[in-house]
């Protein structure tokens, strides 16, 4: 089979890819986005007959674009475009979570400062402010008083891209120090790990530590409904921990039983190397297995 | 095993390299830090990385 890989940088994630479908004998067609231009009615000659493109664009922007076009040329793309839509924005992902039940973190979006402040003062302090397009845990802001909300605010609203006048503010979770990062696909948990931190961030970027993880029975039904509800694929679904006891009602009487998780992100281009460190699995050799899988129904499709 | 080597862009310096290198990944500069992205492997051709944006990341 032929893999694209739409890429504008090649990480270790995707040199970890790349050599995984190389080793069984794939061909794969490496496509730089940035050398890229989506006419209205065909795709670029460099997807020429590729099989199945994986969208690994470091960009956003360029994902959330790229796969709508290669998409609507009818080239097989992963993940879909509809769901990079929706993950590439904290508020839509938000929403479809809430919309099929999943429980996630109590949220507010907000256009002016004024109403963003209502916000905050509503969730109480300490709370977040997250920009809707982020990652690695870039311009969050625990706010721990009124008067750092308002600095902060004034700050977005005063220096920032029209984005950060999408203000999104969310309840604090006292995760314990911690989450988890599960990647699944098309929401069957492939690996998973605890990050650690002091600091309140607990992304691997931002040098948290990480540690295998097994999942719970419920957990493991979140991260199924959690993936349906951004439409399936190769994801990364975060997980924090409530502190709740479990529902049945089993945990101690101090406990409030309730979701012991919650879900406040799913990643739709998922960055994967710390996970192949800190857990056993051959986290790329189980996305290869994946893309063959999807890549076979595709055909499977046009054949028809 | 000889470390295939070329030169930094920016100060000069050799840049070690591993021989398994692709085209659009970055190595760093040890010397002068800067990050280079490799835009050719044979014979190996580096530029200077882009700057970090802010839709980056997964």
């Amino acid at each position: 089979m032929n893999f694209g890989i739409l890429y504008s940088r090649i990480r270790k994630d995707e040199k970890l890819l790349l050599s995984e479908l190389r080793d069984r004998g794939h061909d794969v067609t490496k496509i730089d986005v940035r050398n890229q231009q989506f006419g209205l009615s065909e795709s670029p000659a460099d997807f020429a007959g590729v099989d199945l493109v994986v969208d690994r664009c470091l960009a956003t922007s360029r994902s959330v674009y790229a796969t709508q076009f290669v998409d609507a040329d009818d080239v097989p793309i992963v993940n879909h475009p509809d769901t990079a839509e929706l993950c590439a924005d904290k508020a839509k992902t938000s929403l479809a979570l809430a919309e099929n039940d999943v429980p996630t973190p109590e949220t507010t979006v907000a256009f002016t400062t004024d109403a963003a402040m209502a916000a905050i003062e509503a969730f109480g302090y300490p709370c977040v402010l997250k920009p809707v397009v982020g990652s690695w845990g870039r311009l969050m802001a625990k706010i721990d008083s009124r008067t750092a909300a308002e600095a902060i605010l004034e700050h977005k609203e005063t220096l920032g891209h029209y984005e950060h006048k999408v203000f999104y503010v969310q309840e604090y979770v006292e995760k314990g120090g911690e989450d988890i990062r599960v990647l699944a696909t098309d929401g069957d948990p492939v690996a998973a790990m605890v990050r650690s931190s002091d600091h309140w961030i607990t992304n691997a970027a931002k040098g948290a530590e990480t540690d295998a993880f097994g999942l719970d029975d419920e957990a493991l039904d979140l991260v199924e409904r959690a993936s349906d509800a951004v439409g399936g694929g190769l994801l990364g679904v975060d997980l924090m921990g409530t502190g709740a006891g479990p529902e049945d009602g089993s945990g101690s009487n101090q406990m409030e039983s309730g979701p012991r998780y919650t879900v406040h992100e799913v990643n739709h281009t998922v960055e994967f190397k710390a996970l192949n460190e800190a857990t056993d699995v051959d986290v790329p050799a189980r996305v290869v297995d994946w893309l063959e899988t999807k890549a076979e129904q595709q055909q499977g499709v046009n054949a028809r | 095993m000889e470390v295939p080597m070329t030169e930094c862009i920016e100060c000069g310096a050799d840049v070690s390299l591993h021989d398994d290198l692709e085209v659009g990944e970055i190595v760093d500069c040890s010397t002068c830090g800067a990050e280079l992205e490799v835009v050719d492997t044979d014979p190996v051709e580096l530029d200077s990385a882009p700057e970090l944006e802010e839709d980056w990341g997964e």
